[in-house]
């Protein structure tokens, strides 16, 4: 054969095999050192208490909580409607559908922060996009969502403000908040804040 | 895997050197493959000589079967492969003025380095125009600004506009570049042009 008709030939079928061949999507990619720091110190990773009461209490379907302790904790307490994902489970097959996916907004939380930033950060690293830290773990929560502690009369009116939404939530969520501040947490009715979180870009360049 | 200066496998001051070593080797290749004949180049306008076409044709061809399969092994990751971002206006203008040049001087920037670094003087007169080019672009750019950025349609791909998978375009662009040489060769046949 004619070099020329066999070169040809080889090209045409390399190029039928990469046109059916599906693209990939799989990502070998890790996030670089510097672009982890950077997510970690503008906190881009973290969901406040109050934040997520809100959403909650506005049934944002989007959400999705993930309980990061073992199931022995899990079934002593866990928030409504969260799903358990051990740590030691994070990597399991069965898993990925939810950690990797484009739709809800999974929140990790643990007793504290150390358990659900462990595994935000191995997430992240796999380069999963839609999840994020409950601030203060479990803790934090019973402390200002469901037991919030008034504030000193002298505080600036977005501190009463929280604290009346605090009280209204934690009636929500059946904590020990007095009755009396009830009827505000209805009033507060915001849409979610999804926040933005930074993509990851090629890096400049050019020819 | 790659590429290795975005994932930090090697650090940025590589890129130079790299960059260095492949210039080298570009301007080599382009020098052994006759690129530095202002003839030859104006060939591709006249139809006696396609070289041009089937080098440059060869080179996308194979740079960019290797990055679809490099990325089919997942030695790759595309997304971090820098995209030259498309504007509309500029890239049509810009075309113009440089299938002009090429025409006119017979050479186009790349090759008109390699040509005056093996001493030719027309390359050397068209690297001066080359610069006194970018010298007046840069002194009238306020004026040409609007017209420069107009139509920025972002780091966009020939794929995600035709809505086709990336690997079939490459198909279609295979075919094309392999329909392109057999229709140069013909016109080089129906052409000829004496030895030069």
């Amino acid at each position: 054969m004619k070099p020329r008709l066999l070169l040809s030939a080889i090209l045409i079928g390399l190029g039928i095999v990469i046109a059916f061949v599906p693209e990939n999507t799989t990502k070998p990619y890790k996030l670089t050192a510097s672009q982890l720091l950077e997510e970690v110190q503008y906190g881009t990773e973290m969901v406040t208490p109050d934040e997520l009461a809100d959403w909650l209490i506005n049934q944002d379907p989007s959400i999705q909580l993930i309980d990061i302790r073992t199931p022995n904790e899990f079934e002593q307490f866990h928030l409504d409607n969260a799903m358990n994902i051990p740590l030691s489970q994070l990597l399991d097959e069965e898993w990925i559908d939810v950690l990797d996916q484009g739709v809800m907004m999974n929140i990790f939380y643990s007793n504290g922060t150390t358990l659900s930033h462990e595994a935000w950060m191995i997430t992240r690293q796999l380069g999963y996009e839609n999840n994020y830290v409950l601030q203060g773990g479990l803790n934090y929560w019973t402390e200002t969502i469901l037991n919030p502690s008034a504030p000193v009369l002298t505080s600036p009116d977005d501190e009463i403000a929280k604290y009346a939404f605090r009280k209204g939530a934690s009636q929500f969520f059946g904590g020990g908040g007095m009755t009396q501040a009830a009827t505000s947490a209805k009033s507060k009715s915001s849409k979610p804040k999804i926040k933005r979180r930074k993509k990851k870009k090629a890096p400049d360049g050019g020819c | 895997m790659g590429p290795l200066v975005p994932q930090e496998i090697i650090g940025e001051g590589w890129n130079f050197f790299i960059a260095f070593v492949v210039g080298i080797g570009f301007g080599f290749v382009l020098e052994q493959a006759g690129f530095s004949s202002s003839r030859k180049l104006a060939g591709v306008f006249y139809g006696y000589d396609a070289v041009v076409l089937k080098v440059f044709f060869t080179a996308a061809v194979t740079g960019m079967l290797g990055l679809l399969y490099f990325s089919l092994f997942n030695w790759i990751d595309l997304n971090l492969v820098w995209v030259n971002p498309t504007f509309l206006w500029s890239a049509i203008i810009g075309g113009i003025i440089m299938g002009a040049g090429f025409i006119i001087g017979g050479f186009c920037p790349g090759t008109s380095v390699c040509a005056a670094a093996i001493g030719k003087i027309d390359a050397m007169v068209f690297l001066g125009g080359i610069f006194i080019g970018i010298f007046a672009f840069g002194e009238f750019y306020p004026l040409l600004k609007s017209l420069y950025m107009a139509e920025y349609l972002g780091q966009i791909k020939l794929s995600d506009v035709l809505g086709i998978s990336q690997g079939a375009l490459a198909f279609f662009v295979i075919v094309a570049a392999l329909a392109m040489f057999w229709g140069a060769e013909f016109a080089e046949k129906k052409f000829p042009q004496e030895e030069y």
